[in-house]
């Protein structure tokens, strides 16, 4: 017995080795002009370039605006995708005195609500919501979401028009989540291509790259020639676009890089405004109650066009065409519900 | 409304997707056969995929030739095998947990590594589909079974191998005895600690190529975890094919079909709510595991480590 | 058989893993010494298992080494197959001396042992077994065609009948014995140590077995038999050695022996294993009576399909048969430890079908299990807790919920002292004492409470020949005073020794229960074999 926690010991020290890399930082005293400290627990890795790096991106983008990690000390959990070891994760950010927690997934609000009742002196933000918990007699936290179908209205058009077989292929994670996305996304295909075929498949996860990949391989042996998709696991499927030299309309990070050559657009979730928002509403006193969503309009969302590859000027015409009718109005990408990613 | 899936150019692109998506299963698969024969569990296949994957997708990714990328995933595959193979065998620690140990490790320390040498998800150009000259010109069967990236076709090679390296070398009958009554093997001057570490170091390279498979084959990409659990599905198929070859890539097949097939009835906007085209592999995997729990081939000595008594 | 024989030049051309030197038992000559031990010492922590022995085997010469549990021959014969270095001695091989470190040296020698614990894999077919660990003609790939063509000409020289295609699970005991001594002969061993080879055999198997052995002395083979069983040494052995307490008693011829002086020579005194022929005792009462008993094993599987026995007082009756034909079962249905599926059980006329174990053992009756590590003692109480295991609640050993410490101690010591236990206290752990000395525990326990009936489960085990005596002599005396006897036992001799009447049990059946005066040791044989000569 004595051999076996031995060994169990040796590997764990190994482990602790090989994930000793992130980024925390105890030390950081509250004194005038400290930094302010943020910490964010997220489903994924800061490197997923989907939800959990949009977030981190942001959060560097804010850091360096402010001045550096001396003015902004940023700490995060990944990989969280148990509600279990979330909790855990922000409860300890909170009682190590971090000045705003940011729960970054849509199944940790009963964890965010439950520490931030405990923790009145902190601030909280939870995403993807715009439950601020004010009805509860909550009132030290954040809510935040994106409307995510305008971004997804604009990629539907822009698809349509890249589209000569009128077939779309779309990969979406687990059914329901990406819903927003997703419907504006068609309702932007059959707005320009009332005939186009969009075919949504899921692969029932979000982190299975495997699938993801597969499914595309599916949409383009079905005709696809213009495909998108939501969560993490897109990796795998933009590999296989780029193989095959399909386009690939990107959403919520700059996916470009996986695919230089055929990743056309991506919707790109810009949280700055709102962290920067958040923390001067905190140093202010003001601890939540507030409850941002990332539009056009707002400079939330962003679209990017690939700027390698040679995109017709009446997709993009388009496309500027569609953001502006959104933000006027003219354009209701279907009715905004809540609850996406 | 289900007229669309029995379609010829369907039914193709079923059995296509289904060949192509066993690759990873059949590779890791096989390797674990190797090590549950001779009695070694190894649960740690995962890490040692990721890890794989990982090396492969690296030593591509800084410019060198595919085929060194999964020499480089083979190399640090064996290491791995010979770390299982060091904690369970010579240090006989219990092997289910130096598996997840084994696991947990290859994921951290693939994680570390691709955060501090890329950063960020990359993309590569792995190996390329390649169509088998006159045999891909086969009506149906040609597109299913030979036009597919080298490595599937060395995947489906290793089916054949393995069973031949078990069935009909002195290694393998080795493997055999070793599994079954390793004092037997002992008595006869089989070095059972030897040939442990033989087949762990084998399985060790097979799931890194697994893993390979992934990063310079199938997507071209590494993302952390990308393995997505799918090494323990493997372990899984090992003893859903009842230690043999021929059983693990039957049910390397059976799996990826139902997974292929729910995602052709979702493309095609087939009216089946899609969480039951999820849930299908998962469903059918049970299924068939209640009507094959068969065990007679299952080696005696698996799991538990050798010493040499009095 | 004797056609299909072949001279010994020719064996060995199989043996791959053939030995560098000359023991190839070419030009060999008969008599010669193969293996000479010289002045063997090896020490155990506590014990000297060899003391200074010296041993040596001929070639064609069949040899048989006796003696008691811990005298030390399977010590010896472990350090001459390399599995047990010596601290002292030489070993010569045709002369010359040689170092053996390991089996694998040992195989290298010619030297091969059949372990009593066969060491097969189930799995694999009787050629993968021989083949296992040799050098194939055509590494890496197996030659199997090669391997089974040598079988089966091996199998012919010596009458070793076994099919090579056919995998080990599906082979009887018996055939498990042929492969492993072909295991031997095919790599090419010149010389064969048996370790206790008749233990799990029936009569007709052995008579296989030592036809086979025949042949293998007259090709020149040297055989080392290990044995207690006095009898069979006496039948087929050419020299006998006997060892007692690490130390050589003699080696003498076997045509000079009598059962009586080996006996002798293995304990140090005269030792009584006859019962007194002119002993007629009176037969009393049905004490223990049986009807259409059935139960089933722990697979669930029928063990018992209709057991029906009488046992009367002052008798003994036995119960024959082949390991693992109901005997385990019979007797834990008496002893109320397994639940029974059909049929009655009597005790003095009353039927305890229903009775708990407790209450069976208050009324009388006394149990001497198989498993006696298991279910005869806790192996970690003291020797006194398990003399008083099953009364420790009587009035005799306790005051309300306290033991009467005393009274137990000198009970104890009073007991230690009757069965000649030895131990070196009755407060040492009962896991140190021998296995002997552990049945003399249990045989104390169980008789000093003057049972009614007691129902013995291979006695005589794994013990050695001085307890056993001890054990024959308590039962016969018990069975004077009336109780009633029943005595299940694999070892025929012991039963034909010890029993009044014998029935022989064959797949959970009472084949016949026959006069132990009308019977002989091959029509008990047979009907342990599931013949039953006069139905058919």
């Amino acid at each position: 017995m004595l051999r076996q926690i031995r060994i169990s010991m040796l590997i764990f020290l190994l482990l602790l080795a090989a994930c000793g890399g992130s980024d925390e930082d105890d030390g950081a005293a509250n004194a005038e002009g400290a930094p302010f400290r943020v910490a964010i627990v997220m489903p994924s890795s800061t490197t997923d370039i989907a939800w959990s790096q949009s977030m981190y991106d942001s959060l560097t983008t804010v850091q360096s605006e402010m001045g550096g990690e001396d003015a902004l000390k940023i700490a995060f959990s990944e990989g969280m995708f148990r509600v279990t070891d979330a909790s855990a994760a922000i409860r300890d950010y909170a009682a190590e005195g971090y000045d705003l927690v940011i729960a970054h997934g849509a199944q940790y609000g009963n964890s965010v609500f439950e520490v931030a009742s405990d923790f009145t002196e902190t601030s909280f933000a939870w995403g993807t919501s715009s439950d601020t918990g004010a009805d509860r007699g909550i009132e030290n936290v954040f809510a935040y979401g994106a409307v995510a179908n305008e971004g997804g209205y604009v990629n539907g058009v822009v698809a349509a028009m890249l589209s000569t077989n009128d077939v779309i292929g779309v990969i979406g994670p687990v059914a329901g989540d990406a819903k927003l996305y997703i419907d504006g996304f068609v309702r932007g295909v059959t707005d320009v291509k009332p005939d186009a075929q969009v075919n949504v498949s899921y692969t029932g996860s979000f982190s299975d790259t495997t699938l993801a990949a597969e499914a595309a391989h599916v949409h383009i042996q079905a005709g696809a020639d213009v495909l998108t998709g939501s969560a993490q696991q897109v990796v795998g499927a933009i590999g296989v676009a780029n193989e095959n030299g399909v386009a690939w309309l990107g959403t919520q990070s700059d996916q470009i890089s996986l695919g230089p050559n055929v990743v056309v657009t991506n919707q790109i979730y810009n949280w700055a405004n709102v962290i920067s928002d958040m923390i001067a509403k905190i140093e202010t006193g003001e601890l939540g109650g507030t409850a941002y969503k990332l539009t056009f309009e707002n400079d939330g969302l962003r679209l990017e066009f690939n700027e390698n590859i040679e995109i017709a000027d009446e997709v993009k015409e388009a496309a500027r065409a569609a953001i502006e009718d959104i933000k006027s109005g003219v354009v209701d990408p279907v009715l905004l519900e809540e609850d996406d990613e | 409304m289900f007229d669309e899936l029995f379609t010829i150019s369907t039914l193709v692109g079923i059995l296509h997707s289904c060949v192509r998506l066993a690759t990873p299963y059949l590779f890791a698969s096989l390797g674990e056969t190797f090590g549950q024969r001779s009695g070694v569990l190894n649960l740690g296949v995962d890490g040692i995929m990721l890890m794989g994957a990982f090396f492969a997708f690296y030593v591509v990714f800084e410019g060198h030739n595919l085929w060194v990328g999964l020499l480089a995933a083979i190399a640090v595959g064996i290491l791995m095998g010979l770390l299982k193979a060091f904690v369970s065998v010579t240090m006989q620690s219990l092997q289910g947990i130096s598996g997840i140990g084994l696991y947990l490790f290859g994921l951290g320390l693939s994680s570390l590594l691709f955060k501090t040498l890329i950063g960020s998800v990359e993309g590569v150009s792995g190996f390329r589909q390649l169509a088998i000259p006159f045999l891909s010109d086969i009506p149906g069967i040609g597109h299913i079974l030979f036009n597919h990236n080298a490595l599937v076709y060395l995947a489906y090679l290793m089916v054949p191998v393995s069973w031949f390296v078990i069935n009909r070398t002195t290694l393998g009958l080795k493997i055999r005895a070793v599994g079954h009554n390793p004092e037997a093997a002992d008595t006869l001057g089989v070095s059972v600690n030897g040939v442990r570490y033989t087949t762990m170091m084998i399985g060790g390279a097979l799931a890194a190529v697994a893993g390979a498979s992934l990063s310079i084959g199938l997507q071209n990409v590494f993302q952390e975890n990308m393995t997505n659990g799918l090494g323990f599905i493997a372990v899984a198929l090992v003893y859903f094919g009842s230690w043999r070859t021929v059983g693990v890539l039957g049910g390397s097949l059976l799996f990826s079909l139902v997974n292929a097939l729910q995602l052709w009835v979702q493309a095609l906007a087939i009216p089946v709510p899609s969480e039951i085209a999820v849930m299908m592999p998962y469903i059918m995997t049970i299924v068939v595991l209640a009507f094959t729990a068969r065990q007679i081939q299952k080696p005696a000595a698996l799991a538990r480590s050798y010493e040499r008594g009095e | 058989m004797l056609t299909g024989r072949r001279r010994i030049e020719d064996q060995f051309v199989y043996g791959i893993a053939r030995p560098t030197g000359g023991h190839r038992a070419v030009n060999f000559r008969l008599n010669a010494p193969y293996v000479q031990m010289y002045g063997i010492v090896k020490r155990f922590p506590g014990v000297l298992a060899c003391d200074h022995v010296d041993f040596d085997v001929r070639r064609g010469e069949l040899h048989a080494l006796l003696g008691e549990n811990g005298a030390g021959k399977s010590t010896l014969m472990r350090i001459l197959y390399g599995l047990y270095q010596p601290e002292e001695g030489r070993i010569l091989r045709d002369g010359a001396e040689v170092t053996i470190h390991s089996p694998t040296d040992a195989i290298r020698q010619g030297i091969g042992m059949i372990h009593q614990h066969f060491m097969l894999v189930d799995t694999l077919t009787v050629t993968e077994n021989v083949a296992l660990g040799l050098k194939s003609s055509r590494e890496p790939l197996l030659d199997l065609d090669r391997v089974e063509a040598g079988i089966r000409e091996l199998s012919e020289a010596y009458g070793l009948q076994i099919d090579p295609r056919a995998p080990v699970w599906t082979l009887s005991v018996g055939e498990r014995q042929r492969v492993e001594i072909m295991k031997a002969l095919y790599r090419g061993a010149a010389m064969l140590i048996l370790d206790e080879p008749t233990a799990v055999l029936t009569p007709q198997e052995v008579e296989e077995l030592f036809v086979t052995l025949g042949y293998m002395k007259e090709n020149g083979y040297s055989l080392v038999l290990i044995s207690h069983k006095l009898q069979e040494i006496l039948s087929i052995s050419d020299r006998i050695t006997v060892l007692r307490s690490g130390r050589l008693v003699g080696t003498v011829p076997t045509k000079d022996m009598t059962r009586q002086e080996l006996a002798r020579m293995m304990v140090g005194r005269d030792v009584m294993l006859e019962r007194d022929r002119d002993d007629e005792i009176d037969v009393g009462e049905v004490r223990l009576r049986l009807e259409d008993v059935k139960a089933v094993d722990v697979t669930g599987q029928p063990a018992l399909r209709g057991v029906s026995l009488s046992v009367q007082g002052g008798e003994i009756l036995g119960v024959a048969g082949i390991s693992g034909n109901g005997q385990r079962e019979l007797a834990e249905v008496i002893a109320g430890l397994r639940p029974m599926t059909g049929g009655s059980v009597e005790m003095d006329g009353t039927p305890i079908t229903d009775w708990s174990t407790a209450r069976r053992t208050e009324a009388g009756l006394a149990y001497i299990p198989e498993e006696r590590m298991h279910d005869g003692i806790v192996r970690d109480f003291a020797v006194s807790e398990n003399l008083v295991l099953q009364e420790h609640t009587s009035d005799k050993f306790s005051h309300g919920i306290f033991l009467a410490f005393d009274y137990i101690a000198r009970y104890s010591r009073q007991l230690v002292q009757d069965f000649y236990i030895k131990t070196p206290d009755i407060r040492t752990m009962t896991r140190n004492l021998s296995g002997g000395n552990i049945q003399r525990l249990i045989l104390a326990r169980e008789l000093s409470r003057r049972p009614k009936v007691l129902v013995a489960a291979q006695p005589t085990r794994g013990i050695d020949i001085g307890a056993i005596e001890y054990i024959y002599q308590q039962l016969l005396e018990q069975r004077d005073t009336g109780m009633a006897t029943l005595l299940i036992s694999e070892d025929l001799d012991e039963l034909l020794a010890l029993c009044d009447r014998i029935a022989v049990i064959y797949e959970g059946q009472i084949m016949d229960v026959l006069e132990r005066d009308k019977t002989s040791a091959e029509e008990l044989g047979l009907l342990m074999a599931g013949v039953h000569p006069e139905r058919q």
